[in-house]
């Protein structure tokens, strides 16, 4: 069974207006950011945040009334998974974990006849917070950096550039979905969503470097072709097999995605778009820029001398 | 096949391997479900019958994160800020200004205290030795005095909230300094959040109490025995038991059936057989490490309670003691129940060597109160025994030589320095606690975790249902082979998880997950190849021979990029997110190799078996 026929389309005659689909989502993305901004979660915001499951329903507004009474009626009230799970956030401090303590106790006083269970509760320091924040940053810019200097090394380093620029890529539309697809899905900012971050920046390069080594390698056979030929005949033998791949890893994530539960939904989420961006982004993008970066250093763009 | 044959070894030599890592992880979760069934008295047999079986396969199990199994995990910083504020002396107004200031300052830089505090000093020209140490210090010295207190309170912290962790019985209980001033605890299953805040915040209770005489101590343990021995606490069916047993050097304990077999013994002296009256001092019982539950338990029950008298006691060593062999005991020591003294009196304690003897020593000062208590009481107790308690573990127990008076001390008999400075560091403890707080509590309650697991089962069996079934259905052959290959890569990487003693957590689970994606798309790079060089006419076999070479530097390269991300995530990233981290890397080399050397064994000997009927879609 075949999906994918010998195919020849002119990815690279085409990729102003590929640029152009790019920059305007990215642009979309920015512009709901700025805006609405996005939810980050309490790993990096600092504070205090519990999980309880009621006996029976409650409503938003109750808790809130609860919450009123102990001069927190500010905090971040939401449902969790069922209308039973409710989740509170505050980003008050105070010493140990007296904040945690007394939103407890007021559920308790006013909710007398529906008694919970504590599902989950976190306390996060504001140096913490902090630190977390800053670890995370740094995790993100590090593996871009040190991907585009092995992709660098291992071809040349204009490719490492167009890498490096379609990571960026990858990340900045990424952000922008979540921040528009916040309300719908309840996404935020915490540390397994870094975590799958950085997991679709390894798996964009993949996808990159497949097409790059297809384009070692076809250097080698037709010596005289120009580097957007090259690339574009590299880009259409290697289609068939990123589909596929892509393909499969979706699969899995759209499981993971509906029936991996409230906790991995937004790590779900951010890698389900990643991966479609991050192959978009490895036919349209990473190979294009490098072509670009070529043509106007007039350097030579192959990869082997 | 002959040709094969090392191939094939590989192969099953990895997949027993891997079972065999394996094997502790079912077998626990077998016990524990057969556990689960059971209530009151049956699981309390289950768990006595079954022992050794739970224990050993417990610890050798894949362990589950603490977002996986429920429990709480607390950072807890020392505040060095207090804790220098708590050493100044002659304290007046600019030394509480001083402070006031530097409290402000610290919570913007992470600047060491001791550093801040200097600074404030010498901008007023107050020389530090007005506060700390001797008058003839100058500000180096002082400093350096400050640094080392702050470091040796984390050491105390550490020791402190280890021992109180250790006594309330948490299992697998991990206990790490995280940088500087920081304590990582992680509490796996605890759910009294609470209490055990409580228990990591307080301060130690130290005390001093006088050891029962051996005659009175061997008594109670006697009647404790008997008490056992009547209700049929050690059942001969019991295998552990008898087990146990056989180790147990019976001419250690005196008594009159000495010529028993190890069976009987067990039968009519549960106790003895498990607590050895210690030779060198008769009044405390030596316990094997595994056997220290067992005891604790029997303490507990309420047949053994009415046994033993109201002013007795009996509390254990806070570290075991290495026998022959490296066999671990701890001591069990019957005491008398009220304190003859509290820590608070203690002002300095300090391990050194001495002189003399070149052996180490600790010695201990008190204040002038505790000074008349202390004489009063070692005068009253010589050649008695005297345990340093803290927190109801007892870190040592010294012989009273003579009626001390002036209130110095001198503890002898450490085996080493080490020993003498954890001594420092208890009795220390009672008079200058670390002061602690919690900057960091993360708890996952019992049912979020079960929901977590299977949400997380349900998707990964699903998940890989379905590639299993696309890969077959797109590429024949090939896609079996592929598949088979997938198996061997999970279970490899399981294999590996266990046998490093790994943790599993969530984001470990999505690991797995995108696990499965990275093989797949490794047997999909070589596969696309394959019929690439099909379609150029190449036999069968000089294609899969092409296709597994010229996909390698693809599969290489992209693999080790992936590899560079998870690296910097486990150097970045901290407890769960290590374990996707870590995770993914073990995946990453499972599936290369079983992409690359597996799955091309089994076409090698597919093609030579059955030729052309091995195809790729």
């Amino acid at each position: 069974m075949r999906f994918f026929k010998k195919t020849s389309i002119d990815f690279m005659g085409a990729r102003k207006t590929w640029y152009m689909v790019s920059g305007t989502v990215i642009l979309i993305g920015m512009v709901t950011l700025a805006l609405r901004g996005v939810d980050f979660g309490i790993d990096f915001l600092g504070g205090t945040e519990i999980v309880v499951h009621f006996d029976q329903p409650v409503s938003i507004s109750d808790v809130r009334t609860a919450m009123d009474r102990i001069g927190m009626g500010k905090a971040e009230i939401k449902t969790f998974g069922s209308d039973q799970d409710i989740l509170i956030r505050t980003a008050e401090q105070a010493e140990g974990t007296v904040i945690g303590d007394r939103m407890l106790t007021a559920l308790k006083d006013y909710f007398p006849t529906n008694p919970y269970t504590v599902l989950k509760e976190d306390k996060i320091g504001p140096k913490i917070g902090a630190e977390l924040r800053r670890n995370a940053l740094y995790a993100v810019l590090a593996s871009v950096i040190a991907i585009g200097i092995y992709v660098g090394f291992r071809f040349k380093m204009v490719y490492g550039i167009g890498a490096v620029v379609a990571l960026f890529h990858d990340v900045l539309v990424t952000l922008g979905m979540i921040a528009i697809f916040n309300g719908v899905l309840n996404l935020e900012i915490n540390q397994n969503m870094i975590a799958a971050f950085l997991t679709l920046v390894g798996l964009s390069v993949n996808d990159t470097v497949v097409v790059f080594d297809r384009i070692r390698e076809n250097q080698k056979i037709f010596r005289s072709m120009s580097v957007s030929d090259l690339m574009n005949k590299s880009i259409n033998e290697t289609l068939s097999r990123t589909i596929i791949t892509s393909g499969t890893i979706l699969i899995v994530l759209i499981v993971l995605l509906v029936v991996g539960g409230e906790v991995t939904r937004g790590f779900a989420f951010a890698l389900t778009v990643g991966i479609v961006v991050g192959t978009y982004s490895s036919v349209f993008v990473a190979s294009a820029v490098a072509l670009d970066w070529t043509l106007k250093t007039k350097t030579s763009g192959k990869l082997i001398e | 096949m002959s040709k094969y044959r090392w191939k094939l070894l590989v192969i099953v030599a990895t997949v027993g391997l891997a079972l065999y890592f394996l094997y502790p992880t079912y077998r626990d979760y077998e016990l524990h479900s057969q556990l689960k069934e059971l209530h009151g008295p049956d699981s309390l047999q289950f768990v006595e019958n079954n022992e050794t079986d739970l224990r050993e396969n417990r610890a050798k199990r894949i362990k589950l994160g603490l977002d996986l199994q429920g429990g709480m995990r607390v950072v807890l910083e020392v505040n060095v800020l207090k804790l220098l504020e708590d050493l100044g002396k002659n304290k007046d107004e600019s030394f509480s200004k001083i402070m006031a200031e530097v409290r402000e300052e610290v919570k913007k830089t992470d600047e060491s205290p001791v550093i801040l505090m200097r600074r404030k000093f010498e901008a007023q020209q107050i020389r530090m030795s007005r506060y700390y140490g001797s008058l003839r210090d100058d500000n180096d010295e002082v400093s350096a005095m400050l640094e080392d207190e702050s470091k040796k309170a984390i050491d105390r912290a550490i020791e402190i909230v280890g021992n109180r962790v250790d006594q309330y019985g948490v299992s697998e209980p991990s206990i790490q300094k995280l940088g500087g001033t920081r304590i990582n605890v992680e509490l796996p299953g605890v759910s009294k959040e609470a209490e055990v805040r409580q228990l990591l915040q307080g301060t130690a209770l130290l005390e001093f109490k006088l050891l029962k005489d051996p005659d009175v101590a061997y008594r109670v343990m006697e009647s404790i025995d008997k008490t056992l021995a009547s209700s049929g606490a050690a059942d001969t069916t019991d295998t552990t038991l008898t087990a146990t047993a056989g180790f147990t050097d019976t001419t250690k304990i005196d008594t009159p059936e000495g010529e028993m077999d190890g069976e009987q013994f067990a039968k009519k002296h549960p106790f003895f057989t498990v607590a050895l009256v210690s030779q060198q001092y008769p009044g405390e019982a030596l316990v094997a490490e595994e056997n220290r539950e067992k005891i604790r338990r029997w303490l507990d029950r309420d047949d053994v309670v009415r046994s033993i008298p109201g002013d007795i006691q009996f509390l254990w060593s806070a570290k075991p003691r290495i026998m022959e062999g490296g066999k671990k005991y701890f001591v069990l020591y019957p005491v008398k129940s009220t304190a003859e003294l509290t820590g608070g009196v203690i002002v300095n304690a300090k391990a050194t060597l001495d002189p003399s003897f070149n052996q180490p020593i600790v010695t201990m000062e008190m204040n002038s109160e505790g000074s008349r208590e202390w004489s009063r009481i070692t005068g009253a107790n010589v050649n008695k025994r005297i345990a340093i308690v803290m927190d109801n573990a007892i870190f040592s127990a010294p012989v009273v030589r003579n009626k001390i008076t002036g209130g110095n001390s001198q503890i002898e008999g450490m085996d080493n320095l080490d020993e003498a400075r954890l001594l420092e560091i208890v009795l220390k403890a009672g008079a200058l606690p670390a002061p602690v707080e919690i900057i960091e509590q993360r708890s996952v309650g019992p049912s979020l975790g079960e929901d977590s697991i299977r949400n997380g089962i349900t998707a990964s069996v699903l998940a890989v249902a379905l590639t299993i079934i696309f890969m077959a259905f797109y590429y024949h052959t090939g896609g079996l082979v592929a598949d088979f290959g997938l198996v061997f890569c999970m279970l490899f990487l399981l294999g590996v998880l266990a046998a490093f003693q790994g943790t599993l957590t969530l984001p470990g689970i999505a690991g797995i997950i995108l696990t499965l994606a990275v093989a797949v798309d490794a047997n999909v790079l070589i596969y696309e190849r394959i019929r690439e060089e099909q379609a150029t006419g190449k036999t069968l076999r000089a294609a899969i021979d092409a296709g597994y070479e010229k996909a390698f530097s693809a599969i290489f390269d992209s693999n080790l990029t992936t590899f560079i991300s998870g690296v910097i995530l486990y150097q970045f990233g901290s407890g769960p997110i290590q374990g996707f981290a870590l995770t993914l890397m073990i995946g990453i080399v499972a599936s290369m190799f079983s992409a690359i050397y597996i799955t091309r064994a089994v076409f090698h000997i597919l093609t030579d078996r059955y030729g052309s009927k091995v195809t790729f879609g």
